[in-house]
């Protein structure tokens, strides 16, 4: 995926600073319910139990403090990442000691082939390796901080 | 859960199959740090899907995915985002949501 393409699927309208909920599938739930209302996910209720069996298939979580769900769904049509962060942390694998603090959703149309899609997820893990720019996503005040972040770490 | 909605998480599932099931993709994914994917959990679930489908559209959607490695395509404008054909307008259902059959390819068709 390209330094634009990267660009193109960020979204003010996807970035949630606080998430509310705790559990793994409510904040799954919570983070599918931002991007239905954006009109980012048509199927919001198809694509939380994609995702939810991928987690239940393997935790998502990528270490320090960062979790990557990601799918290739019918229930959306354009690429997106929808940004979300936890003040409290999350409990996403059972037994990590290391709360999660950052979710990066990434969703692919189901037309992209898997190398393309994983092309992307790739790109967002990579975003978040260094601790200087987790630090940056985690500290962010707005949304264009966020996405001034994640261009920066792609270009 | 009503026929399409089984039909589209099915789809759904498959997707995630293909990517579980190819040790290439999983090598990478493990590189990024994923953890290892259960393949036995998702199959678990594919079964028990597929034993609440209609066997005509699980007849249709599997023989297009034996042949295409994908047995639905969605509908944008028209045209079948599997085999990229312009469809007849007499093909449009009258309700969204529905399922047909693509007469070129013979994926079953999701009209969203
Ligand atoms: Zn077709």
């Amino acid at each position: 995926m390209s330094t634009s393409l990267l660009a193109s699927v960020l979204d003010p309208s996807l970035f949630v600073p606080d998430l509310r909920t705790r559990r793994k599938e409510s904040v799954l739930g919570e983070m599918i319910a931002r991007a239905h209302l954006a009109g980012a996910v048509r199927l919001p209720e198809l694509l939380r139990e994609t995702l939810v069996l991928r987690e239940r298939a393997g935790s998502t979580a990528v270490g320090k403090g960062v979790a990557v769900p990601h799918a290739r769904s019918l229930s959306v049509s354009e690429p997106h990442l929808v940004v979300a962060r936890s003040r409290r942390g999350l409990a996403w694998t059972p037994g990590d000691p290391q709360p999660v603090t950052l979710v990066l959703l990434a969703l692919s149309p189901a037309e992209v082939p898997a190398e393309g899609h994983l092309d992307f997820v790739a790109r967002v893990v990579g975003a978040t390796r260094l601790q200087r720019n987790r630090q940056k996503l985690l500290e962010a005040e707005s949304f264009d901080a966020v996405a001034a972040v994640l261009r920066e770490v792609v270009a | 859960m009503s026929e399409t909605r089984h039909l589209l998480q099915l789809h759904d599932l498959d997707l995630l199959l293909e990517e579980a099931r190819d040790p290439e993709l999983t090598a990478r994914l493990r590189r990024l740090g994923f953890g290892p994917g259960d393949v036995a959990a998702i199959e678990r679930s594919r079964m028990r899907l597929l034993a609440q489908l209609d066997a005509r559209w699980l007849g249709s959607y599997g023989r297009a995915l034996q042949r295409y490695g994908r047995g639905l395509a969605a509908v944008r404008d028209r045209v079948c985002l599997g085999c990229y054909i312009t469809l007849p307008t007499s093909a449009s259902p009258r309700t969204r949501g529905t399922l047909t059959l693509c007469e070129s390819c013979g994926r079953v068709l999701y009209w969203h």
